[in-house]
């Protein structure tokens, strides 16, 4: 070290930097350049950009051929558009606190006074930048698909909202399976497995009178199928949006669950264990 | 204020069946180093967790500068830790790196600015403050890694074997830092290491645990004093000359060799004998000082001696013996 310079003596200089509004912001700002100016998200958002140029233009083909109605072109591209960001935001999150335990950087994060709530709500929040860009990503296709069409307007505020929900149930389930795992590779498969177990019930055909196994079960109590299910209710069917928000229960109260757990056992979930054995 | 920097009474870590730490009762006054030794799976990085928070502990109690273990974010506040496998992002730069962590510490953006360049300058990687973590040698990192330590102008510095996979010259400034870090900012530093010799320079008391329990504590000379070895030496000659050697030791005194130093050739191709005594009632100086006139009678009989060293008065002499091991 160079000799010399000035050197603030410690005792008691550690109490003027007290953290203002528990360091979350700063984690999560952290999270959002990582994710953002490394590359990662980029990309994903690019891969996501092709999926839905070309789902658009198949959708819109579609429509001029006469095999589509508008309104059902319009809620295909938006189903698949807050599938698929969602999707991105839990495998954002899913890298969260398995990655910082891969790299070894976890410890230095748990030896700064910014409490373990703190650092995973920090890092839901930069998982979620990823479907707020998705989203912003979106609005421009639903405004070309849905020209002249009154429900356009509908179709850009459910995607913001419902497209939330699920993102932000989605995202704190990627964040907790990675807070169980050691390595991100795992974490990755248990989320990736996840997220395709709530999807397949999605795509099997929902008759007019769908049994209570199928209704309640498949439907309303899977995040995933119940979202999906909501935004077809709406744009499809025509419905209100309030005649069948009971389908929006389902990916409340997992996204409340999630959240609840997540900040109740943060503790135990940001931990390491004896030194030899890392976690 | 209280002198000590670090007070700790009765502090143990269980993992389900597994005593990882026991009963662990110890005080660091401000600036001491401390050094914390003992083999693998002793206890040193659970206790190094246990005391910067990262773990609570099953029992016992500590405070750190004055601030109890019930206050964790205060403690935290006031410790600076480079862990033992601490991993470093490596799209980061080390610019960025300090920053985000001085900002974690509640810098404001501009204060945090300031800390990163100046703490970069201070372990001398101010040239390379813009190049990616990705791009640092092991010896850069774990500069970069005393500097994130010292990015909230800590109480306790924790270096868990800072010295680790680093070239001799990355060793000779990693301990010229420690010993910076404890003279001029006051700070206490404990520091885990395996190298004994480390150890013995730049520490001014040690802790040594095995099995997670305090088997010897206090300053350096304490602690081999505490073993008391009968003090032994090693000495080289050319392999020509060990049978003249030996005849001039053995003339020296009684049939054994001189009186109470008993020779013993280990490799005659390599010239290597060993010389020990039995404890006199006087102590190790005066062992110390029979093994020395050994060395005299070989001048004084014209046989060279490529090499001699004291063995059993070393901190590795102690440690060994302590920790189950012969030296």
């Amino acid at each position: 070290m160079t000799s010399g310079e000035a050197v603030r003596v410690h005792p008691g200089a550690a109490d003027v930097v007290e953290l203002r509004a528990g360091g979350w912001p700063v984690v999560a700002a952290q999270e959002c350049r990582d994710l953002w100016l490394g590359g990662r998200a980029p990309m994903l958002l690019f891969a996501y950009s092709l999926l839905l140029s070309a789902m658009t233009y198949l959708a819109a083909t579609n429509q001029v051929l006469n095999f589509l109605e508008r309104r059902e072109a319009l809620n295909l591209v938006l189903q698949v558009a807050v599938a698929v960001g969602s999707l991105l935001t839990l495998v954002v999150a899913a890298d969260g606190v398995s990655g910082e335990r891969e790299r070894g950087t976890l410890e230095s994060l748990l030896l700064t006074p910014v409490s373990r709530r703190g650092l995973l709500v920090g890092k839901l929040l930069g998982a979620l930048s990823v479907w707020g860009a998705c989203y912003v990503v979106l609005v421009p296709y639903l405004l070309v698909l849905g020209r002249g069409l009154s429900m356009t307007g509908t179709a850009i505020g459910l995607g913001l909202s419902v497209g939330t929900l699920l993102a932000l149930g989605l995202a704190t389930l990627g964040l907790l399976i990675s807070s169980l795992c050691n390595t991100n590779r795992v974490s990755l498969a248990g989320s990736l497995f996840l997220l395709l177990a709530l999807f397949v019930p999605s795509q099997l055909p929902m008759g007019p009178n769908p049994g209570w196994f199928f209704d309640v079960v498949l439907v309303r109590a899977n995040p995933v199928a119940s979202s999906l299910h909501y935004l077809s209710q709406v744009l499809v069917q025509g419905h209100t949006w309030t005649q069948d928000i009971g389908y929006l229960v389902g990916p409340a109260v997992v996204a409340a669950v999630a959240i609840g757990v997540l900040l109740t056992i943060a503790d135990r979930l940001m931990g390491l264990q004896a030194g030899v054995e890392g976690r | 204020m209280s002198d000590l920097a670090l007070e700790v009474s009765g502090l143990s870590k269980q993992f389900r069946e597994h005593t990882a730490v026991e009963d662990l009762t110890f005080v660091a006054r401000r600036g001491d180093v401390l050094g914390l030794l003992g083999p693998n799976g002793a206890g040193k990085t659970t206790t190094i967790r246990l005391l910067t928070t990262v773990l609570s502990p099953t029992s016992g109690t500590f405070e750190v500068d004055g601030v109890p273990a019930s206050r964790p974010d205060r403690i935290r506040r006031r410790v600076g830790v480079l862990a033992e496998s601490a991993g470093y992002p490596r799209s980061h730069t080390g610019e960025e790196y300090l920053r985000y962590h001085a900002r974690l510490f509640g810098l404001t953006r501009a204060d945090a600015d300031a800390s990163a360049r100046r703490l970069l300058g201070e372990v001398g990687l101010a040239d390379r403050a813009s190049s990616r973590i990705a791009s640092y040698s092991r010896g850069m990192r774990q500069r970069l890694g005393i500097a994130r330590a010292l990015v909230n102008d800590p109480a306790v510095v924790f270096l868990d074997e800072p010295t680790l996979g680093l070239d001799p010259a990355g060793q000779r400034q990693m301990l010229a830092m420690v010993a910076d870090i404890a003279h001029r900012r006051q700070a206490t530093v404990v520091f885990s290491s395996h190298a004994l010799a480390e150890v013995e320079e730049v520490c001014s008391s040690l802790l040594i645990l095995e099995r997670g329990r305090t088997i010897a504590s206090g300053t350096v000379d304490e602690v081999i004093r505490a073993v008391s070895l009968p003090p032994s030496a090693r000495l080289q000659v050319s392999s020509s000359d060990v049978a003249e050697a030996l005849r001039a030791l053995r003339r020296e005194g009684s049939e054994d060799g001189m009186s109470g130093v008993i020779a013993t050739v280990l490799s005659p191709a390599q010239g290597s004998i060993r010389l020990s005594t039995r404890m006199p009632p006087d102590g190790p100086r005066a062992a110390q000082l029979l093994l020395t006139q050994a060395l005299e009678t070989l001048v004084v009989a014209q046989i060279p001696v490529l090499s001699f060293e004291i063995e059993g008065t070393r901190l590795s002499d102690a440690f060994l013996a302590m920790t189950g091991d012969t030296p």
